[in-house]
């Protein structure tokens, strides 16, 4: 069982201490909570310093986004983000954070949930007959905070109850006590990052096991809630194909694929800086060892053919094993699509495919 | 301090290594840090070959899941260093050996490749081009002429050379239709 995440200490702003987020995890923290004024009074120095301490604040800014994969020349799936919190307990060794919130480590949830919601809701109502997929996964794990914040008592019930939008909580955990109490309406998939069993434990410290997190997919899903799957970062080690195909037959397993929303495939993709926070950890684990060469966007990614046969080989088994699940590649341009999919779907039409449950 | 260490930061100070390759040096294990001192005092290796090369080490020793030191004690390594080769011809040779260990599998494709744009017998005059770490799809053939009529002659023989079934698997290898 994957244990709870206790952080060592919670620090929580002072003016905010009576919202519904900052009551529920001083409920829930059993050691001090401190309150401080104005900024935190915390300087990790890195992202994995940053991970032992929550931080509760306010957000000032804007929350919802365009997902950042979205990248010009590559197919993209229209997929928004609300970031309602940043960085995340666990230490996964290819993890985009390392680079992307160096300036900004502090594991930090926000309070003003209910902001967020209002910006979610904006969006919605200005484009009624288009449909949403909005996740909460990318700057930390969507579930990983939960039994501490409760944040999805007030996330699942919002989007239960609107009807051009679909919430997608992705997590490696298994915390889903929480949303077990709650009705999904059809309207919240929630979806596991997956891996090969032995990727998980070089590279991904302080996740769940592959079998919990499936054991938590089967458990939501007689919840009422759709399922989702992720292989990504496939990581190229010897043994993959077996790798890779033992964890498919057990996600076949687990759950029913009528109730899988999507399953997506992205490769393993460092970018320089990145590359360099992955050299600099004391067990790298298998990913610095993958055969990874530079792109033409500065990008390391296992070299293209070998790239294209995973993807052929892993889809091939995915189908196999699940039938016409929707299926989809994240952050690979047309040539790649065509020549693993056979077919280059545009970006509105690959969102409004996810969107409906269908893929191809 | 240790003699190594200070034989390693000794190095390190002749041959002018930033720190920050110097600290990565020294957050080896100490069997690895001597190791390396071994090859670069072999080698005569400036920082950024001394770089390349424990890079190429982490890597390989990442992939196989040991010790920097198991890869250095590796049969090709071990055989590339104990040749009488010059020392740029040493260094040339180990970088060889490490790329090879590092990606089993493109190097394998490339070697493969090689094979069979050798087998297209192309005029001479006339070269394949393949991309960089076979990062691309496309495949190009260079002719080189002096005038139209030898153009028009290395185009026949480019084209009588491409019939048979060698540059299909080419194209299979690159888009990863066929592994070697």
């Amino acid at each position: 069982m994957l244990t709870r995440f206790v952080p060592d200490a919670v620090w929580i702003e002072r003016s905010e201490r009576d919202s519904p987020l900052a009551r529920a995890v001083h409920t829930h923290y059993d050691g001090a909570v401190e309150l401080f004024d104005g900024r935190a009074p915390l300087a990790p120095a890195s992202v994995r310093d940053g991970k032992r301490v929550l931080v509760v604040q306010r957000h000032r800014g804007a929350f919802l986004r365009h997902c950042p994969a979205g990248t010009a020349g590559l197919v993209c799936c229209n997929y928004l983000v609300v970031n309602l919190a940043s960085n995340c307990p666990m230490d996964c060794s290819y993890c985009f954070l390392q680079d992307y919130l160096a300036d900004s480590p502090a594991l930090t949830a926000y309070t003003n949930v209910e902001d967020a919601l209002e910006e979610v809701d904006a969006v919605l109502r200005a484009h009624p007959d288009r449909s949403f997929r909005i996740g909460s996964g990318e700057l930390s794990d969507s579930l990983a905070l939960d039994p501490l914040t409760q944040l999805s008592r007030q996330l699942v019930p919002f989007f239960a109850a609107r009807r051009n939008a679909l919430l997608e909580l992705k997590t490696k955990t298994d915390c889903v006590d929480t949303l077990l109490e709650l009705d999904p309406g059809g309207r919240v998939v929630v979806s596991w990052s997956v891996n090969a069993a032995a990727v998980v434990a070089r590279d991904e410290a302080g996740t769940a096991t592959l079998a919990e997190r499936l054991a938590a997919a089967r458990r939501v899903q007689y919840g009422g809630y759709r399922v989702g799957f992720h292989f990504d970062p496939l990581v190229e080690f010897e043994g993959w194909e077996e790798g890779y195909g033992a964890a498919i037959e057990a996600l076949a397993d687990a759950v029913d694929p009528a109730a899988i929303a999507w399953i997506s495939l992205g490769s393993l993709r460092l970018s320089p800086a990145l590359a360099q926070a992955v050299g600099a950890r004391a067990a790298p684990g298998y990913v610095l060892g993958a055969e990874l060469v530079p792109g033409a966007d500065g990008k390391a990614r296992v070299w293209r053919g070998l790239r294209l046969r995973m993807y052929r080989v892993i889809a091939a088994r995915l189908r196999a094993a699940l039938g016409a699940v929707p299926l989809y590649l994240c952050m690979e341009p047309p040539a790649v699509w065509e020549r693993v999919m056979g077919d280059v779907p545009s970006d509105r039409a690959l969102a409004m495919r996810l969107a409906a449950g269908a893929g191809w | 301090m240790a003699d190594s260490d200070r034989a390693v930061r000794a190095y390190a100070a002749e041959k002018r290594f930033a720190a920050a390759t110097l600290e990565r040096w020294l957050a080896q294990p100490a069997e690895t840090r001597a190791d390396l001192l071994d090859i670069a005092e072999r080698l005569h290796l400036g920082e950024n070959q001394f770089r390349d090369v424990l890079d190429d080490l982490l890597a390989i020793a990442a992939r196989r899941g040991s010790a920097i030191a198991d890869v250095l004690r590796a049969e090709e390594l071990r055989a590339v260093l104990a040749r009488p080769l010059g020392r740029n011809e040493a260094v040339k040779a180990v970088k060889a050996v490490l790329r090879r260990l590092r990606y089993p599998q493109l190097t394998a494709a490339e070697r493969r490749l090689a094979a069979l744009a050798k087998s297209l017998r192309l005029p001479t005059g006339s070269a394949v081009e393949l991309p960089d770490n076979l990062e691309g799809e496309h495949i190009a053939i260079t002719i080189r002429a002096r005038s139209a009529a030898e153009l028009r002659a290395q185009a026949r023989g480019v084209a009588a050379s491409l019939e048979g079934s060698a540059i299909e698997e080419m194209f299979a290898l690159l888009d990863g239709a066929r592994s070697c």
